[in-house]
């Protein structure tokens, strides 16, 4: 395995050259007090170190040693108290705070570099921070100010950990039909009584506090989605001091066994009338839970990008240390006993499928980051600019999730190829890449359901309003660079793809308004559609950032880039044209089986 | 763990009413004793050896593994009990040559048998499943005595064998290997070397193991041409034939892998190790091609059992897990959601993972019979052009089905969600057990460059046409047929388009060799689904002649029908892509410079 090194490289290449956003930072002010391309830097660098010198060495270890449960708790793999401290000690887990309650109010762009080195050198563990960042906007945006001082400060600091609690054993999809129930205390708080299923990193060793953001129904609550509220349900109390206090029956249960993400527990949680709060209004816990959403499923999309970084860096550094067989077109290494693999046109063709989804892929992660952070950071003044920021991250964020972490197994899986037989043994860490990234696919919304959100929800719902804004984006870019030497071979084909993903996508709203069920049954390959197609929006944006510099350049970076960008568009972006196809079939060959005759 | 369910109808489906088994088996010399009675019998026989038997064992022995000491590996808790069961009922020798004990039924008999056994507990079948490959090799390049002292045995089941290649240094690159093999003065060798991946290559199941052994004479040729083929026994035979005196032979190690943990993988130290010279000196690697194609079937089942089972966990979770309502209106109003069977998008998955398995059954037991053909048909002819057909399916049924088989076991885990990822549930086993077929007797990109450069560039395109000939006439037959018009028109112009593509990589071949490597992972998956379009389309003519002839068993002819819909609409254009990108050229991969790749 070859040991993780953050790309900070490719990460300064899209957040400075690609999008340059130093230039988008100062044009928001509430995010220009707080960063400067200078700290920006500084923060990448040191960002790099911790989690390339710190957390990737844990990784296979905490793999092989899992979490262990015993009635008192949750024991974390040997090394990762002691790393969690180290994250402490940086401030890492306020990165992205709000600066009022201890937050360094970074921006998202910067923010998501950082996600994704964390998730790249050791998945099971950069899910903690990961959950308590994402508790944290949830109680920012909507806890009462007690609440947020009481507990936001010391969760940014990370000294106490926040897990989010939402499915129970016959509720995952569908959370309108929970059943943990919470009834009012005398003194304003709630009595909290369910069991959870799946809660990741629900209990451990690492933080001296846990703070849970619970799902639960009032009594007499509406039945269904609009009956739900969430509660804050600390591990351990809170005395009015801030110091802790009495132990809250709140427990672990078991932990699971699972296939991947060992080194994190995924915690059976029991709350035996544990003391919770209110979080927000009554009722509206799931509108809550979903102004975090998309914070959170852009950062499982990266996490599907982490993984595949890491497998890209394990695969190319083997495909050119392993000598096995002549390139066909004569002996490359004579004085070897064979050639490295790399020279065989079908171990390229792996690399460069990962290289054009990796890097597609980080740029499509900081583009969308750039909407959010406009969409939360524009001034009040530029009220048009956020409302048009907003709109495109709720059409792109489900695309972030589930077209990242569907590219990023594919991405793992073809690392694994790359190895041959010891892709497959557990020494070589490319296998625990695939079962790491496998579970990306499910939790925080399956990708199916992604798919729904962006074709149901989104793309239909707006009657393509949504689908329009994107739409323009691309078509602006095609416009203004009509002009531009170095896209002439792309532009074309981008046009094409856009126009096609266009036709599709008026294809399905015309037969959504006669047919319910044509929208499921488009959903997952549209969703794929439309991030091949981003992608190659992404790949142009890229040609265009590299083109200048690829004259001369001895490193190999630009003109990689440009050479990648031509494979994507030679190679991987056909696969629009099969999507394109199966989606126009409709939904009739799906739904005229019985149950029965499965 | 889902319970498995042997498909018996579908198997019956597909051999009797898709493929004929009955005039098949009548047809083949010396399968007299396959009647179609025997052959149910047989068949109901072992579904419940692989139901009762080896499924209870799938789940506990990946969780148990195996266990290595000095002394040897210790499989997991009651395989060793099921390997007895399996070798009392006679299984082993089911399909194996009468000379040396064996039952001579058909091989593709024995197929069945294999894929109900490796859908049930894949680690477990392949223990007897490696003994295939070395029982073929001794069968074909031993000589007599060779015969006498090890097949007996191991067609009993008594003994198993495996095949040793893999080095540290070379996998796909077997030229390059270094085990040596001296000889001594009695005839035999002397064998010295490390060989890694060894799947069952130890264990405890039978008192002997015979390996056969890739290794280099003194002075031998460099590279693939001065291999030779040696059979090793764990135990040196005894002068009454049983497994005597231990050979230098140990394993010295096992692989802590992603899945298969039931199976020991092995790493084998030969230390002076006595063997003797299978075939001819120097011809090992030849000698290994001739029963290559089966064993590759073999592999190409794991695929098929992926598949199978998890469409048989996806489908009973679904009609059973209750979430949402469906679109069209509550299916299921008196409970508090409908079982997600309702959704669109899980029936997505559940077609795509139906229309895998059944293809899969259909593409490997109609390779099957081409095997059988080739072993025992009447005529030359007959065998000649049965060889033909097996070579060029061989390479696609292995990769192809191993590739799909994957995705259809990540799907059945997708429909689970959560429950999908946790170990309780068997899924994800699934998932991490069907992973190896991809990589294994010759990776998706081996076989791709198998079937591209050997099999159809070097025969100028023949052997493509000997399979597009079948189609062609399937479609003639077929044209005036209103209700197949929506299969048998899509068929004919992939039909048409591969051979038009195949010409094309073929001049562009001729002018840059490395077109072929450029081309060839995408023209396999390309033949995959068009092999696919060829056998949809036959079974959703036999299911439309079954309906039209008012068969009862409507529901079952129905689902065939709709599966195939299912496949010419929403999977066949999967090939549009890999239309594009097989002709995409191979600068676009050579062009790279290497420092782009590594920073």
């Amino acid at each position: 395995m070859a040991d993780y090194q953050a790309p900070l490289r490719e990460m300064r290449f899209v957040l400075n050259e690609v999008f340059d956003a130093p230039a988008l930072w100062a044009s928001l002010p509430k995010v220009a007090e707080n960063v400067d391309p200078d700290t920006a830097d500084a923060i990448l660098e040191e960002a790099g170190k911790i989690t390339s010198g710190v957390l990737a060495p844990l990784n296979r270890e905490g793999d092989e040693q899992g979490c262990k449960w015993t009635a008192e708790g949750v024991t974390s793999p040997e090394g990762f108290k002691e790393a969690y401290q180290t994250i402490v000690d940086g401030g890492w887990n306020a990165l992205g705070g709000n600066p009022e309650q201890g937050g360094m109010g970074m921006p998202k762009t910067l923010v998501s570099q950082f996600e994704e080195m964390l998730q790249g050198a050791n998945m099971a563990f950069g899910l903690a921070p990961m959950l308590t960042a994402g508790a944290c906007l949830a109680l920012d945006a909507h806890g009462s100010n007690e609440l947020k001082e009481t507990y936001l400060p010391k969760m940014y600091s990370g000294v106490w950990s926040g897990a989010m609690d939402l499915t129970e054993p016959h509720a995952g999809t569908d959370l309108g039909i929970i059943r943990t129930k919470a009834e009012p205390n005398d003194d304003g708080s709630f009595a909290v009584t369910g069991t959870k299923i799946f809660i990741t990193w629900g209990e451990h060793d690492m933080a001296e506090n846990i703070v849970h953001l619970v799902l639960a129904k009032l009594p007499g609550a509406p039945k269904g989605p609009k009956g739900i509220s969430m509660f804050l349900v600390p591990k351990f109390l809170v005395k009015d001091d801030g110091s802790l206090g009495d132990r809250n029956p709140v427990t672990c249960g078991s932990i699971e066994k699972k296939m991947g993400i060992k080194g994190s527990a995924t915690c059976v949680m029991n709350y035996d009338a544990a003391r919770g709060w209110l979080v927000g209004e009554e009722n509206k816990g799931l509108n809550a839970m979903f102004t975090m959403m998309n914070y959170e499923r852009l950062g499982v999309g990266v996490q599907g990008l982490g993984a595949a970084e890491a497998s890209l860096q394990s695969a190319r550094e083997y495909a050119k240390d392993r000598i096995q067989s002549r390139a066909p077109s004569g002996a490359q290494q004579p004085e070897k006993a064979a050639d490295p693999i790399l020279v065989h046109p079908d171990v390229r063709r792996m690399l460069l499928t990962m290289k054009g989804y990796v890097e597609g892929g980080r740029a499509f992660s900081t583009y969308v980051a750039q909407w959010l952070d406009i969409a939360k950071y524009a001034d009040d003044s530029e009220q048009e600019r956020r409302i048009h920021a907003e709109g495109m991250v709720s059409l792109l964020t489900p695309v972030a999730k589930a077209f990242l972490t569907d590219r990023g197994l594919d991405v793992c899986i073809i690392g694994q190829q790359v190895l041959g037989g010891h892709g497959f043994i557990r020494e070589w860490g490319q296998e625990q890449l695939v079962r790491d990234c496998r579970i990306t696919q499910i939790y925080e919304g399956t990708n199916g359901i992604q798919a729904l959100d962006l074709m149901g929800r989104k793309v239909v719902g707006s009657q393509g309003k949504l689908y329009e804004l994107f739409a323009q984006d691309v078509a602006a870019f095609i416009e203004e660079n009509s002009d531009e030497q170095s896209l002439r071979p792309y532009l074309e084909l981008l046009a094409a793809a856009l126009e096609r993903l266009s036709d599709v996508t008026e294809h399905v709203i015309n037969q959504a308004s006669e047919t319910p069920d044509a929208v499921g049954a488009a959903s997952v390959d549209y969703l794929d559609l439309f991030g091949l197609t981003a992608l190659a929006y992404m790949w142009a944006r890229m040609v265009k950032a590299a083109a200048a510099k690829a004259e001369g350049d001895t490193s190999g970076f630009y003109t990689g880039k440009l050479k990648t960008a031509r494979f994507y568009y030679d190679r991987l972006l056909p696969k629009t044209v099969s999507l394109a196809e199966g989606i126009r079939s409709g939904s009739d060959s799906m739904m005229a089986l019985t149950a029965e005759e499965f | 763990m889902p319970d498995y369910k042997a498909p018996l109808r579908d198997i019956k489906f597909v051999m009797s009413e898709l493929l004929n088994s009955d005039s098949h088996y009548a047809n083949l010399e010396g399968a007299e004793d396959a009647t179609p009675d025997m052959i149910d019998a047989i068949i109901q026989e072992g579904a419940k050896f692989a139901e009762q038997v080896l499924s209870p064992l799938n789940q506990s022995g990946d969780r148990e593994g195996c266990t290595w000491s000095e002394s040897g590996v210790k499989t997991p808790a009651g395989f060793k009990e099921a390997y007895s069961k399996f070798v009392e009922g006679g299984w082993p020798s089911l399909a194996a040559d009468p000379s040396h004990g064996g039952q001579g039924l058909p091989s593709s008999l024995g197929i069945v048998m294999s894929e109900m056994n490796g859908t049930a507990n894949w680690s477990w079948g392949m223990y007897p499943g490696l003994s295939h490959g070395a029982i073929n090799t001794l069968e074909e390049h031993g000589t007599e005595e060779q015969k006498q002292t090890y097949l007996t045995k191991m067609i009993s089941g008594e003994w198993t064998g495996t095949m040793c290649l893999t080095e540290a240094h070379c996998g796909s690159d077997l030229g390059t290997l270094r085990t040596k093999a001296e000889p001594n003065m009695d005839g035999s060798y002397s064998i010295t070397g490390t060989k890694i991946f060894i799947s069952a290559g130890e264990h405890d199941l039978t008192d002997n193991i015979v390996h056969i052994v890739l290794a280099r004479l003194p002075g031998a040729p460099e590279g693939t041409k001065g291999i030779s083929l040696f059979v090793v026994p764990k135990c040196l035979p005894a002068q009454d034939g049983s497994a005597g005196e231990r050979n230098a032979l140990s394993c010295g190690s096992i692989e802590h892998k992603m899945g298969i943990h039931a199976n020991a993988t092995c790493l084998m130290n030969f230390d002076g190790a006595k063997g003797w010279l299978i075939g001819a000196e120097n011809k090992g690697l030849n000698a290994m091609f001739t029963f290559m194609n089966v064993a590759r079937i073999g592999t190409a089942i794991q695929g098929l059992g992926a598949a199978e089972l998890g469409l048989q966990g996806s489908v009973a979770y679904a009609k059973d897990r209750l979430a949402m309502r469906a679109l069209s209106g509550a299916k299921n109003p008196d409970s508090y959601a409908d079982p997600i069977i309702v959704h669109p998008d899980v029936r997505r998955m559940l077609l795509t993972q139906k229309a895998i398995a059944e293809g899969a059954r259909a593409l490997i037991y109609m390779t099957a019979q081409k095997a059988d053909i080739v072993q025992s048909g009447k005529t030359e002819e007959e065998r000649k052009a049965a060889d033909e057909l097996l070579g060029f399916l061989t390479p696609i049924a292995k990769a192809f089905l191993t590739e799909i088989g994957y995705e259809s076991a990540s799907l059945g885990m997708q429909v689970f969600g959560g429950h999908g990822y946790v170990s309780e549930w068997g899924m994800e086993q699934n998932v991490r057990d069907a992973r190896i077929g991809m990589i294994y007797e010759g990776t998706t990109g081996i076989q791709a460059l198998d079937l591209l450069g050997r099999k159809v560039l070097m025969t100028q395109g023949e052997s493509l046409k000997g399979f597009t000939k079948l189609v062609h006439t399937f479609c003639k037959e077929n044209t005036d047929n209103e209700q197949m018009k929506p299969f048998v028109e899509p068929l004919a112009a992939i039909n048409k388009e591969w051979g038009e593509l195949t010409m094309k990589l073929g001049v562009s071949a001729m002018k840059n060799r490395e077109e072929i490597g450029a081309a060839s992972v995408d023209y396999l998956m390309y033949s995959g689904y068009a092999v696919f379009a060829y056998l949809w389309a036959q079974m959703a003519k036999v299911a439309q002649d079954k309906l039209a002839q008012g068969s009862t068993e409507e529901l079952f002819y129905n689902a065939k029908l709709q599966t195939a819909r299912f496949y010419f609409t929403r999977m066949l254009p999967r090939t549009k892509a890999h239309a594009v990108t097989m002709l995409a050229g191979a600068d676009t991969l050579l062009d790279m410079p290497e420092e782009a790749f590594i920073i």
